[in-house]
């Protein structure tokens, strides 16, 4: 095991410590210091939240962002209205919700959208009626297989081939059990990228799909065992995953195996959760720059989080991704000519043209595109779960795999590769 | 029986129909976007609880399967829609015939068995049936007995009458009332006179020549034929469908609901549609906390079960009938 | 007695069949670790299936709430655990919380509807179950957590696989709680008592059973019991309230084995149900729909049960 470069230390227990800056300093959209007038430009986003999981970070912090455009010059003077709406994870809610904003509401574009059943739902109504979900919470295939939807995040395909190249690159990996949760466009999908890497590199791969309602971990564990894996990627909800973890320890593997995990595990929670016992054998990668990155826009990110956003918001990789898609926005529309910020389809096309837009929170650059796919975050880091901390142990790197190489081809046409 | 007899309307059928014509005119006029989406939902629901309805009030059964069963017309409708290019009506049709048959499979324990033990199998089959749904998800479009592909959606060809929303929930409405009538004819016709036997004693029907098989599965082939249309028409609200529509404990709630509304006629039926759909979405619209709404509906419903033992509707019902001898 | 006996060999031999098929072909090391671990999950299934048969046979009502009380019971103790409470403090605290429920809706709420339909006395009780789920999803909001008993760090290797302490605890306490349970029903006046009410109501209370006393002391015990098995379940299965509270569905499966009423059946159907489910891992297209063996294994043995009842007087 090679550690390749110990880029920062992340104590998330001194959150507060880092967030000591003035709020005066946070930069956002025309940053002129005065209050944004006039009739509001409705923006929309769908979030889920409520058991087995909250996924309104991203809402909240383009919410704190939106306030912060909005006392600084909002969109050429007028203020930002966010309409956020909750879809609480199901399908029904999740329609009437778009119609609402979409239709109702005549929203110009949704931002923030994080959910696990909104975009499956709404992908073909918002293609249908022109608009740009400028998303931050994309967990399902179908969310990054459409025409109308870009994410700042990577969800679970991405990530997982980055956990396995770590594996492979710097764990040795040979043969990896990728764990998945038994839903085709989740588990298969993010899997079956892991396994088409591995074969394109020569090796071998197979997957343990796990089904959400089984009280039963065990059998999974035990089937990856007698798949003759040498490396165990965990590629499952937080919860789920621990509990994996769990019987995992129970049988005593941690040494046994090399382990690596796609993003839900970097939670502030996670170290101190799975305890000791996985202390420098875990390695999950992260989709965003670390919590703490010391980049002037994730900075300026956790200012504004600070200033504007509730003390209680949590402050993780989706608030960052929420934080990411909303400045895209408005640094869009505030390129727009003026009269026309209130023309959907205006909007839509200029969200279209985003190309090669950048930040210090994300690995490569942000673009969208006119294209039935986008995921323009494909690279990213690995961190270590150690010393009840999360330790960045390999910076910046682009994933490779068949799945990746339509999307580097997209990129050549745009020019910016 | 007389035609006449059977065609005779009693006030409850008057009021409902001009209820459903009040609701076909003036809903889809007056609601938004999001309030047709919502009544869309609340409409196909309140079709498959009347199909438990029926069943608890005239034979005394209890379906704890009925959303597991709208599921399945769901998923027919779904595969049917994406593997052929057939019209919405023949789809529909052949989702309620499935469902149907399906009903008629659940109906064979309930030959030998009655009260909590039934309710308890069909809860069973539910949950076998959520296990499926989540692992096979519903057809979108892809390859295969399946049909799952990992991208978005295919389109959804809805009925050539109703191709917009507003149009659309016109369309339920006008399923409901077709699915009313068709229970109010089963009572007035013989299998009513059969299960208000069988309900009583399945023995005394057995004794004065009633075939106790033949209209038990009957009645639980009809109740899983309305419980796959309604399945059907909800897939044609969104196009596509999601596993955790379907999950065991909804059978359950809808049939609380039913409890809470009142089983015996229409009105009881729309107060569970009503509670099962409107009131959530409701809670929502009004940012109450998800978990808060859980804990307010819980105790509305513990509530209702106790106090009100005919349902809500029967409530109401007495309620008017005092101001009625008042005035 | 002989009837029962063939019923029982019968069902044995049936399950060795499956277990066999399912097995065949593969090496006996991977056959045992897949049995010991469905007997791991097994017991989970028999300890909540237990907890409901008790309540039922006492007071006729199918507690679908057993789930959610256990659940906030283990959420309490695990915040308790995080305030740095003595760790037996905590336990306490979270099985007295849930027994306290427990007896709230047995005495408040439960004679309201002593006389409706058992059906509607158990779609009550999943009203009662979302108020306290709400509340305890309100409490403690979805976060990453991980429930811990000092049982957890010793382990026996059994058939190749470890087996932690907290396992072996959770087999041992069904047994120990069905053992009890027996003994109590048959050699105190309460026990007669609850098997009185069980018969029959009516009856009971007129020849002067003092039924609200008697009933008490059932859902104070199926407190006890909800609130042990919600401390099992979030250490062996998740700290999640949502997955907890709804582990009552797969466990209904375990008590209608035991015809709600055969303690030792739901027992030994617990375990059978656990060893299947695990040992369809083996088979390449059944293990992606593995949990629904619960489901089929209830359905199969209920129909059974029935086989010999006439089609038109069926009873309950």
């Amino acid at each position: 095991m090679k550690k390749t470069t110990l880029v920062g230390l992340i104590a998330l227990g001194s959150l507060s410590m880092i967030g000591t800056a003035s709020a005066n300093d946070a930069v956002c959209g025309l940053n002129n210091g005065q209050a944004a007038s006039g009739e509001p430009i409705k923006v929309g986003a769908i979030y889920g939240n409520a058991a087995p999981g909250d996924f309104s970070a991203a809402t909240d912090a383009a919410n704190a962002y939106f306030k912060c455009v909005n006392e600084n010059g909002g969109i050429h003077g007028r203020p930002i209205q966010y309409l956020v709406e909750n879809d609480q994870w199901n399908p029904e809610l999740a329609a009437q919700a778009a119609a609402k904003l979409v239709k109702d509401e005549a929203v110009v574009a949704m931002v923030g959208n994080s959910s696990f059943v909104e975009m499956s739902v709404n992908a073909p109504m918002y293609a249908e009626n022109g608009i740009m979900a400028m998303a931050s919470g994309c967990a399902v295939s179908e969310c990054f297989e459409s025409s109308n939807i870009v994410s700042t995040n990577q969800g679970p395909l991405a990530s997982s081939v980055g956990a396995a190249m770590y594996a492979v690159e710097e764990l040795g990996a040979t043969n990896i059990s990728c764990i998945g949760m038994a839903i085709p466009s989740v588990g298969n999908w993010s899997c079956g990228a892991v396994q088409s890497y591995m074969e394109s590199k020569g090796l071998n791969a197979s997957y343990v799909l796990l089904n959400p309602a089984a009280p039963d971990v065990n059998s999974a564990l035990l089937e990856a065992i007698a798949s003759g894996a040498d490396s165990i990627l965990v590629n499952l909800p937080a919860g789920l995953a621990i509990a994996f973890l769990s019987v995992a320890e129970e049988q005593d593997l941690g040494d046994a195996y090399s382990w690596t995990s796609s993003t839900p595990l970097y939670d502030a929670s996670v170290p101190k959760t799975l305890g000791e016992y996985w202390s420098g054998k875990m390695f999950v990668s992260a989709e965003l720059t670390t919590i703490d990155g010391a980049g002037a826009d994730n900075q300026n990110w956790l200012r504004v989080m600070d200033a504007y956003a509730d003390p209680a918001d949590p402050r993780d990789t989706f608030a960052q991704a929420g934080y990411l898609s909303a400045r895209y926005f408005v640094k869009t529309m505030n390129e727009m000519n003026p009269v026309n910020v209130d023309n959907r389809a205006l909007v839509t096309a200029a969200i279209q043209a985003i190309k090669g837009y950048d930040s210090d929170l994300m690995c490569g650059p942000y673009y969208v595109g006119r294209a039935d796919r986008h995921m323009p975050n494909h690279a990213g880091i690995i961190v270590e779960v150690r010393d009840e901390a999360f330790h960045v142990v390999r910076d910046c790197f682009e994933y490779e795999g068949p799945y990746f190489e339509p999307i580097l081809d997209a990129e050549k046409t745009l020019g910016l590769r | 029986m007389q035609i006449t007899q059977i065609m005779q309307m009693t006030k409850s059928a008057k009021i409902g129909l001009l209820f459903a014509l009040l609701a076909f005119t003036f809903l889809p006029v007056l609601a938004g976007g999001q309030w047709i989406k919502i009544f869309i939902s609340t409409g196909c629901f309140i079709l498959a609880a009347s199909g438990v309805a029926f069943m608890y009030a005239r034979l005394g059964m209890v379906s704890l399967g009925q959303v597991a069963l709208m599921g399945i017309g769901g998923w027919v409708m779904l595969r049917m829609n994406h593997a052929f290019d057939l019209p919405f009506e023949i789809n529909l049709a052949v989702a309620g015939a499935v469902t149907l048959v399906f009903g008629w499979l659940l109906a064979m324990p309930a030959l030998k068995m009655r009260g909590l033990y039934l309710a308890l199998i069909t809860l069973m089959a539910a949950g076998g049936l959520e296990v499926i749904f989540s692992t096979y998800r519903f057809p979108n479009g892809g390859e295969g007995f399946w049909g799952v592909m990992p991208s978005v959606a295919a389109p959804f060809r809805r009925p050539l009458v109703a191709t917009d929303d507003a149009d659309y929930l016109r369309y339920i409405i006008f399923a409901i009332v077709v699915g009313f009538l068709i229970i109010e004819l089963h009572m007035r016709a013989a299998p009513g006179r059969a299960w208000a036997m069988i309900r009583r004693s399945e023995a005394a029907a057995y004794a004065s020549g009633v075939n106790v098989v033949y209209y038990k599965a009957w009645a639980f082939g009809l109740a899983g034929f309305l419980a796959g249309t309604s399945g059907g028409l909800l897939a044609g609200g969104l196009g596509l469908l999601d596993p955790a529509t379907f999950r065991a404990s909804e059978s359950i709630m809808l049939f609380a609901l039913m409890v809470v509304g009142g089983s015996r006629g229409w009105l009881g039926v729309v107060i569970a549609g009503v509670l099962y759909r409107v009131v959530p979405a409701l809670f929502n619209d009004w940012t109450i906390d998800a978990d808060i709404a859980l804990v307010i509906f819980g105790a509305a419903l513990l509530h209702a079960i106790i106090t009100a033992p005919n349902g809500l509707s029967g409530q109401l019902i007495d309620l008017f009938g005092k101001v009625g001898k008042r005035t | 007695m002989a009837q029962r006996t063939l019923t029982l060999f019968i069902v044995t031999a049936l399950m060795l069949g499956t277990c066999t098929y399912l097995a065949w072909g593969k090496p006996s090391s991977v056959v045992g670790l897949f049995v010991v671990s469905g007997l791991a999950v097994g017991s989970l299934y028999s300890l909540g299936g237990i907890g409901l048969v008790v309540l039922f046979r006492a007071t006729g009502v199918l507690n679908l709430s057993n789930g959610a009380i256990g659940a906030l019971g283990v959420m309490l103790a695990w915040q308790l655990q995080q305030w740095n409470f003595p760790q037996i403090a905590t336990w306490v605290i979270g099985i007295a919380t849930t027994t306290l429920l427990a007896l709230v809706y047995g005495r408040l709420i439960a004679p309201g509807l002593a006389w409706r339909d058992p059906v509607v006395k158990a779609v009550a009780t999943l009203g009662f179950a979302l108020i306290v789920l709400g509340i305890t999803a309100f409490a403690w909001e979805d976060d990453v957590r991980k429930f811990a008993l000092p049982s957890d760090k010793i382990s026996y290797t059994l058939l190749g696989l470890r087996i932690t302490l907290t396992r072996l605890i959770v087999i041992l306490a069904a047994i120990a709680i069905v053992i009890a349970v027996w003994l109590y029903l048959s050699k105190t006046r309460t026990g007669l008592n609850m098997r009185a009410l069980a018969d029959n109501r009516d009856i009971s209370a007129l020849i002067g059973i003092p039924i609200v006393k008697t009933e008490t002391i059932a859902w104070g015990i199926s407190g006890l019991i909800a609130g042990f098995t919600g401390l099992m379940f979030g250490d062996l299965v998740r700290l999640e309230p949502f997955v907890i509270t709804f582990m009552v569905i797969p466990a209904i499966s375990a008590a209608i084995c035991g015809q709600l009423r055969n303690l030792g059946v739901v027992l030994i159907a617990g375990l059978c149900i656990g060893v299947i489910e695990s040992m369809l891992t083996l088979h390449p297209v059944l293990k992606s729909v593995r949990p629904m063996a619960p489901f089929v294994i209830a359905i199969i043995v209920l129909m059974w049960v029935q086989r010999g009842r006439t089609n038109y007087f069926a009873g309950n």
